[in-house]
């Protein structure tokens, strides 16, 4: 018997297309975010919320994963932004190659940010790298205070949390302050933005995050300034 | 469930490496898995277990290290015998299921 150590991640190959994407908006210093939650915590009314308060001027293209419909690609087409559903027919992750085959000729035509909204599922996207910038993970406050403990793997690889749905705290016995310490349980680095899609709560400080990442990204890949500062 | 994907994943590794030893055929691999690497080692072998049970001579045999506190998903290492079998016979790859 001969063995052989090989020591190579099994998800080479998706690393390798991760990491051309990586390059190519490198390059061109647009900002590509994941964001990864578990189904109904309010992904796809954050990215129509984010789409109606981006700065006029802003080239913004978004990619929608599901299992199946295209449902939320006709959601977020009416903001007027270039849309296109990953329908991944079974599969509970994006991974890279599906956001390579989909981006079509975005990147050659250029655009200011990428927004990536991955399957429902807090498992299976977490080990799939898409070439983002950071990941950016959902939690809503009709779940459990203890899914960053659950579901550690997420909350350790993303930069922010969104603890969604807040206008709500006032009917469920959600423990806001138990979510947040067990999220920095998991990953004292973590930032928390509490936001409500339906009274706007905290969507200015997610527009501010949002802008301060594309402008920090923009400036490090060349010389294009991005419109981004002033949020409607 | 992705864990057939990561079992497809892992004989494609297992394929690239064997094309480097011609003349033998693999008879176990071994991966390592963090805890936070979000793969369920017993789907996994479920799924792995499918797809290898025709390989020739004997089905491949999964061997995986669970690592606390880490996010790795590896293959570590390959167990390969002298031999003359085919070597995508060895490597008990379904091209059904993984294609």
């Amino acid at each position: 018997m001969n063995r052989v150590t090989i020591e190579k991640s099994v998800l080479s190959e998706n690393n390798r297309i991760a990491a051309d994407l990586r390059t190519a908006l490198a390059a061109s210093g647009a900002l590509a975010l994941n964001f990864i939650s578990s189904p109904g915590s309010g992904k796809t009314a954050l990215l129509e919320k984010t789409l109606e308060m981006l700065p006029e001027g802003m080239r913004v293209v978004v990619l929608t994963g599901d299992i199946q419909t295209d449902n939320d690609a006709r959601r977020l087409a009416q903001y007027g932004y270039p849309v296109r559903q990953i329908t991944t027919g079974g599969t509970c992750h994006l991974d890279a190659a599906m956001v390579d085959a989909h981006l079509g000729g975005w990147l050659t035509e250029g655009f200011d940010l990428l927004l990536i909204e991955n399957v429902g599922n807090l498992v299976c996207p977490t080990s799939y790298d898409l070439g983002e910038d950071a990941k950016v993970v959902i939690l809503s406050v009709t779940e459990g205070e203890d899914k960053p403990l659950k579901y550690p793997g997420i909350y350790r690889k993303a930069e922010l949390v969104i603890l969604n749905k807040v206008d709500l705290l006032p009917y469920v016995p959600f423990q806001r302050q138990l979510a947040r310490d067990n999220a920095r349980r998991i990953n004292p680095e973590i930032e928390i933005i509490e936001t409500s899609c339906v009274t706007g709560e905290g969507l200015p400080q997610w527009m501010s995050w949002l802008g301060a990442r594309a402008v920090q990204k923009a400036s490090a890949g060349g010389e294009r300034t991005v419109c981004v500062a002033a949020p409607v | 469930m992705h864990e057939m994907g990561i079992a497809c994943s892992v004989l494609e590794a297992v394929h690239a490496e064997l094309e480097r030893y011609p003349g033998q055929w693999a008879s176990k691999v071994g991966l390592r898995i963090g805890e936070f690497a979000g793969v369920d080692p017993d789907s996994l072998r479920f799924c792995f277990q499918a797809i290898v049970k025709s390989s020739e001579p004997a089905p491949l045999v999964l061997e995986i290290e669970w690592l606390q506190e880490s996010d790795e998903l590896q293959v570590a290492y390959l167990e390969l015998e002298e031999g003359t079998a085919d070597d995508t016979a060895s490597a008990g790859m379904s091209e059904e299921v993984c294609a």
